[in-house]
């Protein structure tokens, strides 16, 4: 029975719903209840924040330091591990300069974890190459609605879900993701919101839905420019709003003249009658709100088909009000946060741009050293350079990319080609047992900071527990590593000096604190001189570039339809049960049972087909990857298709999926590839992607 | 059976946390309210808050069922019990509704020495409450809003002037207060205490819908179609099981350790997960949601653990409808209970 009780900051995803820990007589943590007044989540949680206790008291945690020598890790001090480190990327930086040096941040860490590890590679490493998993999950985002709308965030707010007549949902499954806030569109739509889901699977909210815009994978701008046709030619959109507030339109309307709902039907899969009736319900709607996921970013087309969301939502003047708005649903509790801080190769805190001289010269002061011009890589770029030989030394917290990154085996032969990798994690996930140190890292109830949820609302973080044997706070490790490296330019003593110089050098954080961010469940950016109180919703008066851009963009097909050799097509899913690579869901022993370690996803008759019944074992083979796991025979998947969560390791789908990337941002295309699924034989057991691999 | 009348809580608050560890519902610094530890000092009495009448977020069960508990351990030879010795406690202010939860699971885990190890060195003081709470309907389901004969060692019941009556049950109860000077008083206060929680009873908000679905409930005129649809919205989360007061599945594993040690573990599980009754073949009697979600209900209401237990499982405490993202809580469900009548003469479920 619980003794003490802490409230802090669920770890799981964007929606950053209120969480109290409950500590036992000798602090152990034993379990969690909600916070009841707090005002995004009302005393609720979903499978994976209730079973937080199991995520961070797992007896995998790591404890202390290790160094690898081949195949086996050895404990090592604390000081070993730094000047381990210390020395060899000097090394590298004398040898091969700073180019080849980078870091990938977290956005599972807090801001100050992330604002400290972008400080350390632009001003101690003297590097642009900072990154993090942003990149394969809301990029476009980013790059889409800052070109459309001149920031790349949540226009609105979670509680405008219940202001809103109608939600449009696309390419996003929040009830299994963001269960919360798709909990939140139930409940608003029960209560006479029309929902309508766009959606290659019959999620929860298809099935509960007005209408199911079942369209083929990647045809989401065909789908949307003939909205845009239909709502111009019925003459549905908001003249004023867009004589008022945009540009482009009349170039927009040529563009979608002649996009009929009839000409894409065989494209999009969808009929040019729902398509009309869809494209008058939203823009006939006096509030209409979407909310989007990876089912739009995650293609060759992501930011096109985010500008094309913008572009639905300003046509009809569904935006800068409340229950309006185009909503990206962030993954990573913290994602907002880590992209906030900078942790991007192209923007520094703020997305103050490191090509602009100006902000170079804010940096350059305020760290009292000259920063870096040269343009840093992304995380696939440092991949990339990783297996040419160009880069050589890579830090990296909290991220699998192992398992969470397109074409796994490249992932790891890139990693495997580095002279130093360095892993800080809690556990020794698939990523880590590839470093040559490992570092073990506090866990969130372990430490204090702030996070900021996907509606930009910077909460704080409470430490509940002391950090487990030896492991620290990821800031205060790249601390005491600049130090060892001979640099003060990171020198804080606590998080709360690390958030107030976060708070001098980006805009959009400039009026907060810590006592403002307890006092008022957390606030809202942009929160400045003019919104001392935050920001519910953006753009209600004028859009930071001005005028917000209309911008026509074309449908492109995805990177590798299915043929003969690869007949079925492939995308990649969430269970509700699940967070990531699985690192901390796995733990609890109710999550872990709840689906066998990984599954296939596939249409009955798709199955029948193929001999293959429920739960029977199957292989699936891309051009890129061979696996087996389990298939699971649902309707949920249309003929044709099939489905793969990547949590598991002993299965992950990205053994298969396919590295085809947008050319703006890089995102890889997992949400499409061709393969083959093919059953085993009666009563075998699938092999684990480790057994495979061990045989070939 | 003595009854008492105090002015000051403090000196009944200040006795019992001398000889008994002292826990009491507190309010957090965001409103919250949770049972907390109140830590006595050996120089000077500890000024104590007074009593709170809402109900905690999480009910009393972890005391006694704890959410996770080391059952056995074994050291590579022997295998050994882990049963806890907990110094005597006090839950100062229980409401009825925990109350009479507790009551129920001192039923279910009547053999369970995990559970009654904790369970005998608890004192409960009952606390009355005399205004409904948020989604409570505790009247309805027989379980307050005054404290049941029996549920409690002390019962507490507040009157005006911020003086309380103080209502001896048990023999436990009187071993506890038998060192202080209390004035005794007259059982006229009974009949006082019965007009208030009378009163009290009568504010509770029409819950016709609840009575209602009960009898639904065990009656099969409810398709497996409604619990189908319904449960589209059961999200797994197992917030209503793990609030639930007298919820009592519990899962177990075995933890090893190095060097051939281990220890067997058993936590809180929920019954709404698919993976609960899932066989290692694969089979599961209950692998559709709408069997589970159905399930969970007919355990709080069916006509067959009424007569096991000689009550509803369910308390009328509120929390699942409180808790639950998908909005089937316990007034949802019975409300959605409701119109399944109108849709079953042909009327349009608009919900659907």
């Amino acid at each position: 029975m619980s003794t003490k009780l802490i409230n802090t900051l669920c770890p799981f995803c964007g929606v950053g719903c209120g969480i109290n820990l409950k500590l036992d007589s000798n602090d152990q943590l034993v379990g969690v209840e909600p916070q009841k007044n707090h005002p995004i989540s009302q005393g609720k949680l979903c499978d994976k924040g209730w079973s937080t206790a199991y995520a961070i008291t797992s007896p995998k945690r790591l404890t202390q330091p290790l160094k690898r020598v081949n195949k086996t890790f050895y404990p090592i001090s604390w000081q070993e591990a730094l000047s381990t480190i210390s020395e060899e990327l000097q090394g590298v930086i004398e040898q091969w300069g700073s180019q080849a040096v980078g870091l990938i941040s977290s956005a599972r860490a807090t801001n100050e974890d992330n604002y400290v590890a972008q400080k350390f590679a632009r001003a101690v490493l003297k590097t642009n190459n900072i990154d993090h998993c942003a990149r394969i999950c809301h990029s476009p985002t980013v790059a889409g609605l800052k070109q459309s709308l001149g920031s790349g965030a949540m226009t609105n707010s979670a509680k405008d879900i219940f202001s809103s007549d109608l939600i449009l949902v696309f390419g996003a499954d929040p009830t299994e993701n963001h269960s919360i806030i798709g909990g939140q569109i139930i409940q608003a739509h029960l209560q006479g919101a029309q929902l309508i889901v766009v959606d290659p699977r019959v999620t929860r909210l298809a099935k509960l839905a007005n209408q199911h815009m079942q369209l083929k994978l990647g045809s989401n701008i065909a789908l949307i420019n003939a909205m845009l046709h239909v709502i111009i030619e019925e003459s549905y959109f908001d003249k004023t709003f867009i004589k008022a507030r945009c540009d482009g339109f009349e170039h927009l309307a040529q563009h979608v003249k002649s996009i009929t709902p009839e000409s894409v039907e065989k494209l999009t899969g969808v009929s040019a009658q729902l398509i009309r009736t869809v494209a008058k319900a939203y823009s006939q709607a006096k509030h209409a709100m979407i909310f989007y996921g990876m089912g739009i970013t995650q293609y060759m087309s992501g930011t096109n088909n985010v500008i094309s969301l913008a572009n639905l939502a300003l046509t009809c003047g569904h935006i800068g009000k409340a229950g309006t708005g185009v909503n990206p649903l962030r993954g990573q509790n913290n994602v907002q946060g880590a992209c906030d801080m900078g942790c991007l190769p192209n923007v520094y805190p703020g997305y103050q741009s490191v090509d602009d001289e100006k902000a170079q010269e804010k940096f350059s002061q305020a760290w009292h050293t000259e920063v870096v011009k040269a343009p840093g890589l992304t995380s696939l770029g440092m991949s990339k350079a990783a297996l040419s030989g160009n880069f050589r030394a890579l830090l990296l917290f909290g991220e699998d990319p192992a398992v969470t990154d397109p074409d796994q085996n490249q992932v790891k032969s890139s990693l495997k080609n580095l002279d130093l990798l360095v892993v800080a994690e809690l556990t020794l996930t698939e990523t880590a047992k590839l470093a040559d140190i490992v570092l073990p890292a506090a866990s969130f109830a372990e430490k204090e900071g702030t996070f900021t949820n996907c509606e930009r609302r910077v909460q704080k973080l409470n430490q509940a527990l002391a950090p487990i044997g030896q492991a620290k706070g990821d800031w205060q490790w790249l601390q005491a590593l600049a130090k060892e490296m001979g640099s003060e330019q990171l020198n804080w003593s606590n998080s709360e000096e690390v958030f107030n110089e976060i708070t001098s050098l980006t805009p959009q954080y400039q009026e907060m604190n810590y006592q403002k961010l307890d006092d008022n469940y957390g606030l809202q950016w942009p929160c400045t001189n003019n919104s001392p109180n935050g920001t519910a919703i953006l753009h209600s008066t004028s859009f930071p570039i001005g005028k917000a851009k209309l911008i026509a963009v074309n449908h492109s097909d995805i990177d590798e339809m299915p043929d003969e050799d690869f007949p079925l097509q492939l995308t990649t899913n969430r269970l509700h049960f699940h967070y990531g690579c699985g690192s901390m869901t796995r733990n609890s022993p109710l999550l872990e049972r709840e689906t066998p370690a990984g599954i296939l996803f596939i249409n009955p008759i798709d199955a029948d087909n193929l001999n293959i019944s429920h739960f029977s074992a199957v292989s699936v083979k891309s051009r890129r990857g061979y696996l087996e796991t389990r298939a699971i025979l649902t309707n949920d998947v249309p003929l044709g298709l099939v489905s793969m969560p990547y949590h598991f390791k002993e299965a992950p789908s990205n053994q298969l999926t396919n590295t085809a990337q947008d050319p703006v941002t890089k995102m890889p295309e997992l949400k499409a590839c061709a393969v083959i699924v093919t059953a085993l034989a009666q009563g075998k057991i699938p092999k684990t992607i480790e057994q495979l691999q061990q045989e070939s | 059976m003595k009854i008492y009348l105090i002015n000051d809580l403090q000196r009944l608050q200040q006795h019992l946390a001398k000889n008994y560890q002292f826990h009491q519902v507190v309010t957090n610094s965001d409103g919250q309210c949770h049972w907390q530890q109140i830590a006595s000092e050996t120089t000077k009495p500890v000024v104590h808050d007074p009593l709170i009448y809402e109900k905690p977020q999480s009910s009393a069960k972890a005391f006694f069922f704890t959410e996770q508990e080391k059952v056995l351990v074994f050291n590579g030879e022997f295998f050994q019990e882990t049963i806890p010795t907990p110094k005597p406690f006090v839950l100062f202010g229980v409401q009825s509704c925990d109350l009479t939860a507790i009551h129920y699971q001192d039923k279910f885990f009547k053999d369970d020495p995990y559970y009654q190890a904790r369970r005998q060195q608890c004192l409960l003081v009952g606390l009355d409450c005399i205004t409904p709470c948020e989604h409570g309907f505790c009247p309805t389901v027989n379980a307050g809003p005054g404290v049941k004969d029996g549920y409690a060692d002390i019962i507490l019941h507040p009157l005006a002037n911020k003086q309380w009556l103080v209502i001896e049950q048990t023999n436990k109860g009187a071993q506890a207060l038998k060192d202080l000077v209390f004035t005794e008083t007259h059982w006229h206060y009974l009949t006082q205490r019965d007009l208030v929680l009378h009163q009290c009873e009568k504010e509770f908000p029409d819950d016709k819908y609840i009575t209602d679905g009960i009898q639904k409930i065990n009656s099969d005129e409810i398709s497996s179609e409604f619990w189908r649809k319904l449960a589209i919205q059961c999200l797994g989360c197992s917030g209503c099981t793990t609030l639930c007061p007298t919820c009592s599945c519990y899962g177990t594993r075995a933890i090893k350790q190095d060097n051939n040690h281990f220890s067997q573990q058993r936590f809180w599980d929920s019954c709404l997960y698919e993976g609960f009754q899932r066989e290692a073949s694969f089979n599961n009697p209950s692998a559709e949601a709408g069997t589970r979600v159905q399930r969970f209900w007919q355990h709080k209401f069916g006509d067959e653990f009424f007569t096991e237990f000689s009550r509803h499982g369910c308390v009328g405490c509120g929390r699942c409808e409180q808790t639950c993202p998908g909005v089937i809580g316990i007034h949802s469900v019975m409300k959605r209970l409701t119109e399944e009548r109108g849709q079953k003469n042909g009327q349009e479920d608009t919900n659907a």
